[in-house]
């Protein structure tokens, strides 16, 4: 019973890396937002978006 | 030839000679032995009646061996040492040839008399050590002495093809081989006789089918009515052909069957009483079996007596087989030929081409019985046992003892257990209590919270799913690194100029490029970092729908010496996975940051599409061996538990 649920369970895995791979998805959590156009354009639009996004990390390096 | 028609000598009934080289033959009137001589006939004596022992064979059957017609012309008992006889059927071949046919406990073994060169050097009885071979005998298959004793020649009927003295006593050893071949050494003369044949089931000897009578069914076993000596209750003799010993369900004595009457041996505990009553049917492996004894026996570790209880089960075309249960553990258990298992090394045997490990090996001693047995059993008879295990089978060795007494006159007055008779091994293959109960059609068996020395592991499964999952995921990963072909969209350099801080960015929107479906995304962004760091945060951005997936790129590298060792971090040319986007035109922005301000910034933004991720890979290969490593270490402690009551455990340290 225990190996025959191993299997299956097994068994979805490599199904679902398999669908990973037919399909381009790369896991992860996607940070998807919609930039309009007059936003891109106008000077200073994009980086005044960016600073008020909340999944910029705010990287500032440094070892 | 012709049939020789005679008078009894001692009757003078008429008696018929129908095999020209049959050398007996039985009176049927005054049951006196007859043997015919060159001139006349020679009164050898009176043998007793035959003993009824529902043998489905009889005195004028005819069959065909090996294309040979044959019949069976005579028939004699004879007495084994640890009580109990056996039948031996005389067999006249058409080519000439005299067969013995020997039927003990169910089973037949046809054999013919051997013509060995070198006879004379066959070993003398005493020297034969059971268990061992025999190696004056020139066969291609190496054959061991399986038992040996005295017989007594009790009874006849018929033509018979040597000279047989009633109540003559004469050593016998058998010998057994491998695959089923058997011999016996008669050592009834000098130099001693052989008879060299093999094991063979009644449907290979050609009789008619109708040869089994219908009253050998196991439900008609049930047979003798009697009274016990000791309290005059009722007892039922459930195979009355071979019982030696039965206990008196009435008043617990142990008595003793000697032809139908029953004698008083001794008085036994009325507690103690088998789980299942006597009398069940059970069906196993497609046998249905009478249970008819039941018996206690126990062995001593360190001053400790543990006990296990044998269950006796019989059907008279297959025989005995045995029903043991220890620490609530059930095995099915028959005999195999003692040649088939080979010795392999000091702790393991072989069987059947799978290796058996030594478990235990003791004394074990009969506590109590109730029910009938095929031997005379007593409470008190030790045997020594050693188990060996293949789970789920364990084979069992059983080498009995004689106790001989001490020559008349001689010092030590007490008797000494001397290794003699017979060396059995049996089968055992473990069955699960709710199997036992389901043949009997009963329920309430207890359940066994050990583990039994030839339990099977119930998951071992688990590791050949473990290996083709492992295989499959590797062939897979082979073939999608194989047709993946990586495929660069975009890529250009870009020359950022000095910012004011390093909370000022610089921003950039690529020019637009050409992505396709259902193909992953993978963005690189490199620069000429030198012990420092720029920051992209980036957005993917479809023209036509404005919708973007954001990314963050740190680009760093530091390296160093410490302590005159040289290190190195971070990369100069991150990258990112994307999951595909919808097919269409994309630019990508980005925002840069980065530590030396003051100073311009080249950085490289590079798009590819249908790249192969290898992390997956590593990531299902650790996904599917998570349960099997759990299930390897739980493996373990089974096994460990396995052997936690023997003596020759791998899992105990040697301290």
């Amino acid at each position: 019973m225990l190996s025959r649920a191993y299997l299956i369970i097994g068994l979805l895995i490599i199904g679902g890396y398999g669908l990973l791979a037919l399909t381009g998805t790369e896991l992860g959590r996607a940070h998807r937002e919609k930039i309009p156009a007059d936003v891109r354009q106008s000077p200073g639009g994009y980086r005044s978006f960016h600073s008020t996004s909340i999944w910029h990390s705010g990287f500032r390096g440094g070892k | 030839m012709s049939p020789v028609q005679a008078s009894c000598p001692a009757c003078g009934a008429p008696i018929q000679f129908k095999i020209g080289s049959s050398i007996v033959v039985v009176c049927e009137y005054c049951n006196s032995v007859v043997a015919r001589g060159d001139r006349n006939l020679e009164d050898l004596g009176k043998v007793a009646d035959l003993v009824e022992t529902g043998s489905p064979l009889q005195v004028g059957l005819r069959g065909i061996y090996r294309g040979v017609p044959f019949e069976l012309t005579g028939r004699a008992q004879l007495g084994h040492p640890a009580g109990g006889l056996w039948d031996e059927w005389y067999a006249a071949f058409q080519d000439g040839r005299w067969g013995w046919l020997a039927e003990a406990q169910g089973r037949f073994y046809l054999t013919f008399p051997g013509s060995i060169p070198q006879q004379a050097l066959i070993e003398p009885f005493d020297s034969l050590e059971l268990g061992g071979p025999v190696r004056s005998l020139p066969l291609q298959v190496p054959l061991i002495v399986a038992e040996k004793g005295t017989a007594r020649m009790l009874g006849a009927k018929g033509e018979i093809p040597y000279k047989i003295t009633p109540g003559e006593l004469y050593d016998y050893a058998d010998l057994s081989g491998p695959h089923g071949e058997f011999a016996t050494l008669d050592y009834s003369e000098q130099p001693p006789l052989v008879f060299i044949g093999r094991e063979l089931h009644l449907s290979e000897l050609g009789f008619p089918p109708d040869v089994v009578p219908p009253e050998r069914e196991a439900h008609r076993v049930t047979a003798a009515q009697l009274n016990c000596p000791q309290c005059g209750g009722p007892l039922e003799l459930r195979a009355p052909d071979k019982s030696e010993r039965v206990t008196c369900p009435n008043c617990s004595s142990l008595l003793d069957v000697s032809q139908g009457k029953l004698a008083f041996l001794k008085a036994l505990d009325p507690r103690v009483k088998p789980f299942i009553p006597l009398g069940s049917i059970g069906e196993f492996f497609g046998t249905r079996l009478m249970l008819i004894g039941f018996m206690v026996r126990s062995v001593e570790f360190e001053g400790v007596r543990y006990y296990w209880e044998e269950y006796l089960l019989y059907e008279p075309q297959t025989g005995f087989r045995w029903l043991v249960r220890s620490d609530d553990n059930w095995n099915f258990v028959e005999t195999v030929p003692p040649a088939s298992v080979m010795v392999s090394g000091e702790r393991a045997v072989i069987y059947n081409g799978k290796r058996f490990k030594l478990y235990q090996d003791a004394a074990a001693r009969v506590e109590h019985v109730y029910g009938e047995f095929y031997w005379k059993v007593m409470t008190g008879e030790v045997v020594r046992a050693a188990d060996y295990i293949a789970p789920p089978l364990m084979l069992s060795k059983e080498e009995s003892f004689v106790l001989q007494l001490p020559q008349p006159g001689a010092k030590d007055k007490k008797p000494k257990a001397v290794r003699a008779g017979e060396i059995n091994w049996s089968l055992g293959t473990f069955v699960r209590p709710q199997e036992v109960e389901r043949a009997f059609g009963i329920s309430g068996l207890p359940r066994p919270s050990k583990v039994a020395p030839n339990q099977p592991y119930p998951y071992k499964k688990i590791y050949k799913y473990w290996g083709l999952l492992l295989l499959a995921v590797i062939a897979m990963a082979i073939v999608v690194a194989a047709t993946t072909r990586p495929q660069k969209v975009f890529e250009q350099t870009y020359t950022l100029d000095p910012i004011k801080s390093q909370d000022d960015s610089q921003v950039r929107f690529t020019e637009p490029f050409e992505l396709k479906g259902r193909r992953n995304i993978v963005v690189t962004a490199a620069a000429s970092v030198d012990n420092s760091w720029v920051e992209i945060d980036g957005d993917l951005i479809n023209q036509a729908t404005d919708e973007s997936e954001a990314f963050t790129l740190p680009i760093e590298y530091y390296y160093g010496v410490d302590d005159g060792e040289s290190w190195s971090e971070g990369s100069r040319s991150p990258d990112i996975y994307l999951s595909a986007q919808p097919a269409g035109t994309y630019i990508l922005g980005f925002e840069a940051r980065w530590e030396k301000f003051q100073q311009p910034m080249a950085v490289t933004i590079r798009v590819e599409q249908g790249v192969f991720n290898g992390g997956y890979i590593v990531l299902v290969l650790i996904l599917l061996s998570l349960f099997p490593i759990v299930m390897l270490i739980y493996h373990w402690r089974f096994e460990a538990r396995r052997w936690a009551d023997s003596d020759y455990s791998p899992y105990q340290s040697s301290s």
